[in-house]
């Protein structure tokens, strides 16, 4: 799906509201910047994946939730949870 | 006439072509920095498929245009110095705006008293000094490139430059210095173009996200399959109508492009030069075969790259002339059995050319892959800026990083026709691989190990690149292609 900024937030705090098995209304929003990922996985690759080698822009989303910040990037194309239980995921 | 000024005014009416097909189409040309992206860091071109009138147009209808515009190119004979240039055009009650540097004699002067550019133009064509002297094209352009963009067109560009409009801005090809880089910080295309432009027989594959294979700039250089090579058949897949290319993915296994990635990349090895359309590749004929494995998001799995380079294989034991594997794309696993389907390309004399990564981190200590692979037909390439400076992104590395290409800020084709600028060492990749073809347009019979050699003993050493990568240069095209002898 495509994603704008507002949709890929809200994907985001569902997803992790659901990981954790908390409500939407634990989660709080951090901050959101946007900013460019070293590749098209947006720095965030999951195993045995490849990408492409090409800056590319995305946003940067870090959620709260139980005293702790996780962090997820996407872009027009993709939403990725990064490095939760020692791996990155695409959403 | 002269056959020397007959030659001449051939050029100058080509230039003066590439200056009315730029009136024709600049206007429709925007560039959307960030527009449509989140960070900003897209610059895009949207070019119109509709011609504009390409016919001059009076100085008074675009205040946003050029408001002192010269109106006429003189050529004047030789031996006329540039202080008798001068008094010429103040006699006339004009001025000498600019000379143009690459061909000796050539100046545009501006009309000082708004006369008609035809009739002052004859003015000086009746002047026993001038050879001759032709109206000059109103390129009107919006306010903040109108300046640049003269100045690229009319006096920089130096002859045997292509006619594609967007020339002027593809800094990696030809760096004049444009915004703010390094003159001839560039891979000396227009010198290896003089001996070869590429050639039809050479076959470059592009694995990637597809290829935008119906771009009017790249439509012309795609591969597909000879009428006389039946479709691909694999045990698993089946037959599959490999005409347009392969795709890993999806049912249809069309290899159309839909992130965008992959038709950047092929405009680089090969859109189509002087069609008067967009840019030029480093090859502006050959055949670009577009392989698939990375979807929409711009990623793939490492079994669908295997089995596009098996497809790649396969084909080339089909009698394909396919030489050269453009392969931006990478991680930090390795899989040996994608390092031994690289190998088995190589073994089919297959040059396989894989992005360093964009970690901005000694890969040599860091690894990634494909390009860390330690096989004889691998080429590890860095990305360098308009300045011949590594790019701050690009990984490095004194053993396993071969080579350096323009890699920031390059411009290329995009999906639906347009052209976007990127910057990654997705974008040097293709670079090298295209200069592969180069070499391979004269010098079909190299084997991989020769034809790797090539491109390693002709770069152009670089300070900044001395104990960064092995060899210490950036890919030069016209001492790869021998245009220029080897010092």
């Amino acid at each position: 799906m495509a994603y704008t900024k507002e949709e890929a937030v809200g994907r985001a705090r569902e997803d992790l509201a659901g990981r954790l098995g908390v409500t939407g209304a634990e989660v709080a929003e951090e901050s959101v910047e946007e900013t460019d990922f070293p590749n098209t996985a947006l720095g965030a690759p999951v195993r045995d994946e490849m990408s492409g080698m090409m800056i590319s822009s995305g946003w940067r989303i870090r959620l709260a939730a139980g005293g702790k910040t996780y962090e997820y990037r996407a872009d027009r194309n993709q939403l990725r949870l990064c490095d939760y239980k020692g791996a990155n995921h695409k959403i | 006439m002269h056959r020397r000024n007959y030659t001449l005014h051939l050029t100058l009416a080509a230039a003066l072509v590439v200056l009315a097909a730029a009136a024709g189409r600049i206007e429709r040309w925007e560039w959307k920095r960030g527009a449509d992206a989140p960070g900003g860091g897209v610059g895009r071109v949207v070019v119109s498929t509709t011609e504009a009138p390409a016919a001059p147009r009076a100085a008074e209808e675009s205040e946003e245009g050029f408001d002192s515009e010269a109106e006429v190119l003189v050529r004047f004979k030789p031996g006329v110095s540039d202080e008798r240039m001068a008094e010429i055009a103040a006699s006339l009650g004009d001025r000498v705006e600019d000379e143009i540097e690459s061909v000796e004699g050539l100046a545009s002067i501006d009309d000082l008293d708004d006369e008609e550019a035809a009739e002052v133009a004859a003015e000086y064509a009746a002047l026993p000094e001038v050879e001759y002297a032709e109206p000059n094209f109103r390129v009107s352009v919006g306010p903040l490139e109108s300046h640049s963009i003269r100045e690229r067109f009319v006096s920089r560009l130096p002859l045997g430059a292509p006619n594609d409009p967007l020339f002027a801005e593809q800094w990696g090809l030809v760096n004049t210095g444009q915004r703010e880089g390094r003159a001839e910080a560039d891979i000396s295309a227009l010198a290896a173009w003089q001996k070869t432009q590429g050639s039809k027989k050479v076959v470059v594959a592009v694995l990637d996200s597809g290829i935008d294979y119906r771009h009017p700039d790249l439509a012309g250089n795609m591969w597909h399959r000879p009428a006389d090579l039946e479709m691909y058949f694999d045990e698993q897949l089946g037959i599959v109508d490999d005409y347009d290319g392969f795709s890993a993915l999806g049912e249809v296994r069309d290899p159309m492009d839909e992130n965008g990635h992959g038709t950047h990349c092929a405009g680089i090895v090969g859109a189509e030069g002087d069609n008067n359309l967009g840019v030029a590749g480093v090859n502006w004929k050959v055949e670009i075969m577009p392989l698939k494995f990375m979807g929409r998001g711009g990623f793939g799995s490492t079994k669908d790259a295997i089995e596009a380079i098996n497809y790649v294989i396969a084909r080339k034991k089909d009698g394909v002339n396919v030489r050269v594997i453009s392969a931006s794309w990478g991680s930090q696993s390795r899989s040996r059995a994608l390092e031994d389907v690289i190998r088995k390309a190589g073994e089919a004399d297959i040059l396989f050319v894989a992005a360093a990564g964009n970690d901005g981190a000694d890969a040599d200590r860091r690894p990634h892959y494909p390009s860390g692979y330690k096989l004889p037909n691998v080429i590890s390439v860095a990305a360098l800026d308009r300045k011949d400076q590594l790019a701050s992104f690009s990984n490095y590395g004194a053993k396993g990083v071969h080579l350096a290409a323009p890699g920031k800020e390059i411009l290329s084709t995009w999906l639906n026709g347009a052209y976007e600028e990127h910057s990654g060492t997705s974008m040097a990749t293709p670079f090298v691989a295209g200069v592969a073809g180069l070499v391979l347009s004269v010098d079909q019979n190299l084997s991989v190990a020769e034809l790797r050699e090539r491109l390693f003993g002709t770069v152009d050493k670089l300070d900044a690149l001395r104990g960064k990568i092995v060899t210490g240069g950036r890919v030069n095209a016209a001492r790869a292609v021998g245009a220029v002898q080897i010092k």
